[in-house]
């Protein structure tokens, strides 16, 4: 009840505080703004050109040869036909986006209704929006496709059996043949025949795939405004200590641990505000603004787990800054050094698939590369919850190192 | 009355550095009691000790039969602590501020309300009470920095040095308050101060504390009459030991000893003493305390005239604490 009390006391006294507030809150978007919009720019530069894709007809018959004919009418791609060898030479060359293999027995399986795959297989460094769109084309014929060859075989059976029945039991009146033909349409949508499996040759996962440059900033500058807000923690009991009141609290009938659980616990809450207010721009914001969205909805839990040990983190950074810092200077300095550095480092204003081409693994001695890894991973690459595991230990490895610090450290005393 | 504090030399070192060198003392039930001593005499220390700012290096103390090292957590409950520091917070209100510092006594709901209401009353700022405190005078952020220390009902009130920087109508409505709570609540105070009118004005004993020492302690009238009538410093062109006895010897006076000088301060290493330097004046100081001051001031003044003795200087102190310290110590509370 103390603790929360403590903790109340320094909200109040923030939220009277526009400049932190502005620091806290509005400066994250202004910032991810500019810098979607100007990646965003750089994005839609590489982009311009229409991408190559390579078909790998393994079949040969009359479906594969849709496929590919309405491919190349869909205008969006370019479709050259390679064997299997030529277009790992050109998707190694960069000079496709992706290959599509067709198999064996694809056109047989058609005909016989029985489910097949298409293989997309695009590289390590393809865009993922790009390949994203190249995707969703070859879905968009494959669900055509299936719809076709589902109704036609539908008709073909109801047409047999007219033929072979009396005429008392002609049972396939217009309503049949309609309700039948819905019938077709809603099994094709949502049990396809043809399936898109993609995959990223020499990775297991789609992990390494380069990430939107726009989308990247929302993640970015979600990692450096939290850790910047670990200054306020710093800060806030600075000023305790400068103004007495610091005294009158290790005075009162009050544990350690409550009184630095109660310094620490509002810019938890705040961190995890933070969070929720960039993020929700991120998804929501961008999409008004007409730039690339964070699918958020689609990992929330996972989302909100990264949030969580991400305030947590920040928060302890805070309270080991509070512990090394003397002065006010040494708060700023240290703040100014570390957080801002540490998040350059850690890739929250440069994309870590372009820092880690120049420093190789040194971002990873900084927390802000954990947490930056954990959302990408999560939010723009679409890996799972499992798949971020290390990243969401080493994020608590952090945090734990920095409590260690601010315990180790902290002067009650003076 | 039984003692509410009883402190047994205690001590605080910060390395080689010994800021508290063992003082003892005790505060009884429904006292006032002062602690009198100049900046960096070691009062704020001992009384952090007490409070539970910072642990004693050793010595030992028990607030309310509760031992400082064993039982804090107790302590804590029975002390309120008004530091020097205006220790508030200046965005939030007089009265945002005593609700946070119930609070973190336990209190809460009405209990809360009522206290609150109580102590604005005491320090006389009702009226201004949801305003912010950064918008207060110097003397009114005092009061509720006051107001802060009491909102829990403490036991004893530790006050240190609760006037620095305050205006005299501020300062009576404090001496005020302090001189209602111990007298219509029965509260124990102890209040550091290096101003000898205030703990002459409030306490009814005193300690006067120097270098972590403790060098007098009894009721301020004790104190003031160890100096009798008054203290006369009579510089004069020359003076033996002779001279001296006989002027202790006079009427009226009841002792009488010679001023140490300073020393000229020594040249840098290397370097002969600079013409710009002037020494230290040379010509002695007798300090003459009196039985009774006008009498001996006449005695000793007409001594040294018929002995044809020049006088260079005269200065006459009333008897008070200022002037015991002054005797105790060599040097003046504020210097």
């Amino acid at each position: 009840m103390k603790t929360i009390s403590i903790a109340l006391k320094d909200l109040q006294i923030l939220f009277k505080d526009r400049g932190t507030l502005f620091q806290l809150f509005v400066l994250p978007l202004l910032f991810i703004l500019v810098f979607s919009g100007a990646l965003g720019a750089i994005s839609q530069a590489d982009t311009v050109t229409i991408p190559t894709l390579a078909l790998v007809d393994l079949d040969g018959a009359e479906a594969a040869q849709t496929i590919l004919s309405k491919l190349q009418a869909d205008g969006s791609l370019t479709v050259q036909s390679y064997s299997a060898a030529d277009a790992q030479a050109q998707l190694d060359a960069k000079k496709v986006v992706g290959v599509l293999t067709i198999p064996a027995d694809f056109t047989r399986s058609i005909q016989q209704s029985q489910p097949v795959t298409l293989v997309l297989t695009s590289a390590a460094e393809a865009d993922v929006q790009v390949v994203e769109a190249v995707r969703l084309v070859i879905e968009s014929i494959a669900a055509d496709m299936t719809l076709e060859s589902q109704i036609i075989a539908s008709l073909e059976q109801m047409g047999a059996m007219q033929a072979n029945a009396p005429e008392e039991y002609q049972l396939f009146t217009t309503e049949r043949v309609l309700e039948q033909a819905h019938f077709q349409f809603e099994t094709a949508q949502a049990r396809p025949l043809i399936n898109i499996v993609q995959s990223v040759p020499q990775q297991d996962e789609a992990q390494e795939a380069t990430p939107d440059l726009s989308q990247s900033a929302v993640p970015g500058f979600t990692v450096l405004f939290v850790f910047l807000a670990a200054q306020t923690t710093a800060r806030s009991i600075y000023e305790e200590k400068k103004i007495g009141s610091f005294r009158r609290l290790v005075a009162a009938p009050l544990s350690k641990a409550e009184l630095l659980i109660g310094k620490i616990l509002p810019n938890f809450i705040t961190g995890l505000v933070q969070i929720a207010v960039i993020l929700a721009f991120g998804s929501l914001g961008l999409r008004l603004l007409g730039l690339t969205p964070l699918p958020i909805e689609k990992a929330l839990f996972g989302t909100i787990l990264i949030a969580i040990l991400l305030a947590l983190c920040s928060s302890a950074f805070g309270i080991a800054v509070a512990a090394i810092a003397r002065t006010e200077n040494q708060i700023s300095g240290l703040s100014t050094l570390l957080l801002w550095g540490m998040g350059l480092l850690g890739g929250s204003m440069v994309p870590l698939f372009i820092l880690e081409r120049f420093l190789g693994p040194i971002p990873m001695i900084v927390p802000h590369y954990w947490a930056n890894r954990a959302l990408d991973n999560l939010l723009i690459r679409r890996l799972s919850l499992p798949d971020i595991t290390l990243e969401l230990v080493v994020l608590l490895g952090f945090s734990l190192l920095f409590f260690a610090i601010g315990l180790w450290r902290f002067d009650f005393e003076r | 009355m039984p003692a509410i504090l009883e402190v047994e030399n205690l001590v605080k070192k910060y390395g080689d550095f010994e800021a508290v060198k063992g003082v003892s003392f005790s505060v009884e039930e429904g006292e006032v009691f002062g602690l009198l001593g100049p900046n960096g005499a070691g009062k704020t220390q001992t009384i952090s000790m007490l409070t539970g700012v910072i642990p004693a290096t050793s010595g030992t103390a028990r607030i309310g039969g509760h031992d400082i090292h064993k039982e804090m957590s107790q302590v804590k409950k029975l002390n309120g602590l008004v530091p020097q520091d205006l220790a508030l917070y200046p965005t939030l209100s007089a009265r945002a501020n005593l609700n946070f510092f119930g609070r973190i006594y336990g209190l809460h709901g009405r209990e809360l309300k009522e206290r609150v209401e109580d102590v604005l009353r005491i320090v006389a700022l009702t009226e201004r009470a949801d305003q912010v405190v950064d918008k207060f005078s110097g003397g009114m952020m005092r009061r509720v920095n006051i107001a802060a220390g009491l909102v829990h009902q403490p036991r004893l009130l530790f006050l240190d040095e609760p006037t620095v920087g305050v205006d005299p109508q501020s300062r009576n409505h404090i001496f005020e308050s302090v001189q209602r709570l111990n007298r219509e609540r029965g509260m124990s105070v102890v209040y550091t101060s290096h101003y000898m009118e205030e703990v002459e004005t409030l306490c009814n004993r005193a300690a006067i504390i120097d270098e972590g020492r403790i060098i007098a302690m009894d009721t301020i009238k004790n104190l003031i009459a160890m100096l009798g009538g008054g203290v006369v410093y009579v510089g004069v062109s020359q003076m033996d030991e002779a001279t001296l006895a006989e002027i202790a010897a006079l009427p009226a006076v009841k002792e009488a000893t010679l001023v140490p000088q300073p020393a000229t301060p020594p040249a840098p290493e290397g370097k002969e003493p600079s013409a710009e330097v002037k020494p230290v004046t040379t010509t002695p100081v007798v300090k003459v305390v009196a039985r009774q001051n006008q009498q001996a001031v006449v005695n000793v003044l007409g001594y040294l005239n018929q002995h044809d003795i020049a006088i260079t200087s005269l200065e006459i102190m009333q008897p008070n604490l200022e002037s015991v310290f002054l005797h105790l110590t060599g040097k003046k509370l504020r210097e």
